[in-house]
C-alpha cells in the first residue's frame, strides 16, 4: 500500500490546524468565552460590535472545519491493518467521525447566520448564539465513540508488532473521559460546567487540541512503520 | 471483497497470529452489545426523561407548549445530556452491520458503505438536532414564547420528519439482502426493511397536519411507524446474533495479507 | 455469478417435466410473512380511515363526489387483468412453456404500468382542481391510501422485471422465485380491491 496519500492527509492536520488556531484566536468570543448569562441585548451588541472578526474567524472555520476528516480516515486505514477479528471498529470509527463533523459544521453555521444580520431581533440572535455554543461544546458523544473504537481496536490488536502502541489506547480513553463535562453545558449557565466554564470549555478544547497534536505524531509513526514493513517485504 | 482468494485464504490460515481473547469475534460482539444498550438508553432518554416519545401534540397552544417544557425542564435537560454522551454508540451498530454486509456474496461493498453513510448523516438531523432544540427551549425560561414554539416545531418536525436518510438505510439493506447469495440475513428481514421504507412514506403528512392520524403524534405516522421500527430493530438484533455466531472461523481477519507476507 | 448455496433439484425446471409439489405453500415463507404484515399494516390504515369517516361523515360524502368512480372501476379491471396474466404466467412456467410465460408476464406488467399511468392522471386532475393532501381529512386519506398502494405497485413492477429476467436468462427459471413474485403481485391487487370500495363506492 502506498503511504504517500496517507502522509498528505496527515500533514493536513498542522496545515489546517494552524488556520483553525488562527480563527480561534481571532474570534472575539473565545478569549474569554462568551458568558451564557448575557442578556439578549448584550449578545446582539457583541455581534454588532465585532461583526467583522466573527465573520472572518467563522468563515475560516467553515472552510477548514471538516479538514480533519482525511486524517481520521488515515486512522481508519491503520485500524484496518490491525489484527482484529474483523473491521467492525474501523467502520464504526468512520461513522462516528462523519457524524461528529456535521456538528462542528452546524455550530459554525449558527455563528455565521447570527452575524449575517446583526440588526436582527436580539432574541433571535441570542437563540442562534445559544445554538452555536451548544452544538460546539456539548455533543461529545461522537468523539467518545471514535476514541472508544480506536482504543478497543488497539487492545484487540493481535499483531506481534501492533499498529499503535498500547498507551495510545489509554490516551484515547483518557481524552474521551476528560471531554465528557462538555455535555453538561446545556444545563448550566454559570460555573465550571457552563459553556464558558473551566471544565466544559477550557478542559474540553485544550484536551482536544492536545489530542490532535499527540495523534499527529502517533499516526506519523504508524505510517512510517507501515512503510518499513512493506519495504522489507517487497 | 470479503471472500479472499483461495491462495490468500490458505496463507491467512497458515499464519500463526496469536488470538488475544478466548471469545471469537470479540470486536463484533462488543458492537452487537452496543445495540441493545444504545436502544435502552434511547428509550430511557426519549420516553422517560424527555417525554418526547410519544410526542406532545402539534396542536398544542403556546401556553401548553411552554408549560410542557417548563414543567419538564430538568428531566429534559438531563435526558439531552445523556443523549449527547451516548449517541456515538449508534456508530458501533453501523460498524457491525457493515462487517456482515461485506460478507455477502454477489453484493458490492457499496451498499454496506451506503448504509453506514446514511446513518452517519441521520445522527444530526434525525436525532441530535431535536435534542438541541429542546435544550435551547429549556435553557432560558424567559425566552420569547414565539421562539419557544419555533424550537418546539423544529425539534419534533426534525425528529419525526427526517425521512430520506432512513429510506436510504432500509432500501440499501433490503436490496443487499435480496441480492445476497449466502443468505447472511434471512430474506424476510429484507421484506421487513421494505416496511421500514413504507413507515417513512407514512410520515410524509406530518409536515402538513397538526392533528389526526398523520400528524407527528398520529396513530399512523408515529405509533404504527414506531412499532414497526421496534419490531424491525429487534429482528435485526436477533439476525445479527445468528450471523455472527454462524460465521466460519477462517473468515476472521487477523491482520491483512501483508502480515502473512512479512512472515 | 454462481450460486454458493445448494440449489434444490426441484427448483430447476426441466422443459416438459412437471415440478414436484411436495411443498405445502407456494413461494417462500418469507413472502407470506411480508404479505401478512402488510395486511396488518393496511388494516390499521383502513381503520384510521373508517374512524375519521365516522367523525366527519358529511364531509367525506361530499368530498367523495369529486372522485371519478368510472376511472377507478377501470383501474380495478386493469389490475384484475394483470393478476390474471401473472397467474397464467406462473402456470405456464410450471408447465415448462417459458416463452408463453414470459409473454403473459409482459402483459401483466403492461397492465400494472397502465394502472400507474392512470393513477398519475387521476392525481394530476385532482391537483389541478386544487385538491391536495392538505385540503381536508378525506383527501388526506385518499392520497395516503392510494399513494402507499402506488408505492407497492411500483415495487411490484420492479419485481415483475426481475421475474422477466429470470424467464429470459437462458437457463431454467427458479419456480419459487416466480411464485414469490406472483404472490406479491396478487397481494397488491387484493389491497386495491379493498381500497376501491372504501374510497370510491362506500356511501
Amino acid at each position: 500500500m502506498n503511504t504517500t496519500d496517507q502522509r498528505i492527509c496527515l500533514w493536513l492536520v498542522p496545515a489546517f490546524g494552524a488556520l483553525l488556531l488562527l480563527a480561534f484566536c481571532i474570534f472575539p468570543g473565545f478569549f474569554p468565552p462568551l458568558s451564557p448569562t448575557l442578556s439578549a441585548e448584550e449578545v446582539a451588541a457583541f455581534y454588532r460590535n465585532h461583526v467583522g472578526q466573527i465573520r472572518a474567524s467563522m468563515i475560516i472555520c467553515n472552510v477548514c472545519g471538516v479538514a480533519f476528516i482525511p486524517f481520521f480516515m488515515v486512522i481508519v486505514v491503520q485500524m484496518q491493518r490491525m489484527a482484529n477479528p474483523s473491521r467492525a471498529f474501523a467502520y464504526s470509527y468512520l461513522s462516528a467521525a462523519a457524524s461528529g463533523a456535521t456538528l462542528f459544521a452546524l455550530a459554525n453555521l449558527a455563528w455565521l447566520i447570527a452575524a449575517f444580520r446583526p440588526e436582527r431581533d436580539p432574541q433571535l440572535t441570542m437563540m442562534l448564539n445559544d445554538l452555536a455554543w451548544m452544538a460546539f461544546i456539548t455533543p461529545v458523544g461522537f468523539i467518545l465513540a471514535q476514541n472508544l473504537c480506536l482504543a478497543l481496536g488497539i487492545y484487540l490488536d493481535a499483531r506481534p508488532h501492533p499498529v499503535f502502541p498500547r498507551w495510545v489506547g489509554h490516551f484515547n480513553l483518557a481524552t474521551a473521559l476528560l471531554m465528557t463535562p462538555g455535555a453538561f453545558a446545556l444545563m448550566f449557565m454559570t460555573g465550571p460546567l457552563a459553556w464558558d466554564g473551566a471544565l466544559a470549555f477550557w478542559l474540553r478544547i485544550g484536551t482536544y487540541a492536545l489530542y490532535l497534536g499527540v495523534m499527529f505524531f502517533v499516526v506519523r509513526a504508524a505510517i512510517n512503520r507501515q512503510a518499513s514493513e512493506e519495504g522489507a517485504a517487497a | 471483497m470479503t471472500g479472499t482468494s483461495t491462495a490468500a485464504a490458505r496463507r491467512l490460515r497458515a499464519t500463526k497470529v496469536p488470538v488475544l481473547t478466548k471469545t471469537r469475534n470479540l470486536d463484533q460482539w462488543i458492537c452487537w452489545w452496543s445495540i441493545p444498550i444504545f436502544y435502552s438508553v434511547f428509550g430511557l432518554v426519549f420516553v422517560y426523561l424527555t417525554r418526547l416519545m410519544p410526542p406532545p401534540s402539534p396542536g398544542h397552544t403556546t401556553e401548553q407548549i411552554i408549560s410542557f417544557i417548563q414543567l419538564n425542564a430538568t428531566h429534559l435537560q438531563i435526558g439531552i445530556v445523556v443523549l449527547s454522551l451516548s449517541l456515538g454508540l449508534a456508530s458501533l451498530s453501523s460498524g457491525i452491520i457493515v462487517v456482515q454486509m461485506r460478507r455477502m456474496q454477489g453484493v458490492s461493498p457499496a451498499l454496506a458503505y451506503a448504509y453506514l453513510a446514511a446513518l452517519a448523516v441521520a445522527a444530526l438531523p434525525g436525532c441530535l438536532f431535536c435534542g438541541f432544540m429542546f435544550a435551547l427551549a429549556a435553557f432560558r425560561p424567559d425566552r420569547d414564547p414565539r421562539l419557544i414554539v419555533l424550537l418546539y416545531d423544529m425539534g419534533l418536525l426534525s425528529f419525526v420528519g427526517s425521512l430520506g436518510c432512513f429510506v436510504v438505510q432500509y432500501m440499501v439493506f433490503a436490496i443487499a439482502i435480496f441480492l445476497d447469495e449466502r443468505e447472511i440475513f434471512p430474506k424476510w428481514l429484507g421484506y421487513m426493511s421494505i416496511w421500514g421504507v413504507v413507515t417513512e412514506l407514512l410520515a410524509i403528512p406530518i409536515w402538513i397536519f397538526r392533528s389526526g392520524p398523520y400528524a407527528w403524534n398520529g396513530l399512523i405516522s408515529f405509533y404504527l411507524g414506531t412499532i414497526i421500527f421496534v419490531v424491525w430493530e429487534f429482528c435485526l438484533v436477533v439476525c445479527l446474533y445468528k450471523a455472527i455466531k454462524a460465521q466460519p472461523i477462517d473468515e476472521s481477519l487477523q491482520g491483512d495479507d501483508s502480515l502473512a507476507i512479512a512472515r | 455469478m454462481h450460486a454458493s448455496f445448494p440449489v434444490e433439484e426441484r427448483d430447476i425446471l426441466i422443459p416438459g417435466r412437471e415440478r414436484e409439489t411436495n411443498q405445502q405453500i407456494p413461494g417462500d415463507p418469507s413472502i407470506w410473512v411480508f404479505v401478512i404484515g402488510e395486511m396488518v399494516a393496511f388494516s390499521c390504515y383502513f381503520a384510521a380511515y373508517m374512524w375519521d369517516r365516522g367523525q366527519h361523515h358529511g364531509l367525506f360524502l361530499q368530498a367523495q363526489r369529486d372522485l371519478s368512480q368510472n376511472v377507478a372501476a377501470l383501474n380495478t379491471l386493469v389490475l384484475l387483468a394483470s393478476s390474471l396474466f401473472i397467474a397464467l404466467s406462473v402456470h405456464a412456467t410450471r408447465a415448462g412453456d417459458f416463452a408463453i410465460a414470459s409473454r403473459f408476464l409482459t402483459l401483466g406488467g403492461t397492465c400494472g404500468a397502465a394502472f400507474v399511468v392512470s393513477k398519475a392522471f387521476e392525481w394530476s386532475s385532482k391537483l389541478a382542481q386544487g385538491l391536495t393532501l392538505g385540503s381536508n381529512a378525506f383527501f388526506m386519506h385518499y392520497y395516503m391510501l392510494t399513494g402507499v398502494h402506488l408505492f407497492h405497485v411500483l415495487l411490484g413492477l420492479v419485481f415483475l422485471g426481475i421475474l422477466w429476467r429470470e424467464l429470459n436468462k437462458g437457463s431454467p427459471p427458479r419456480a419459487r422465485l416466480m411464485e414469490v413474485g406472483a404472490t406479491y403481485w396478487h397481494m397488491v391487487d387484493f389491497l386495491w380491491i379493498i381500497i376501491f370500495p372504501l374510497l370510491y363506492l362506500m356511501r
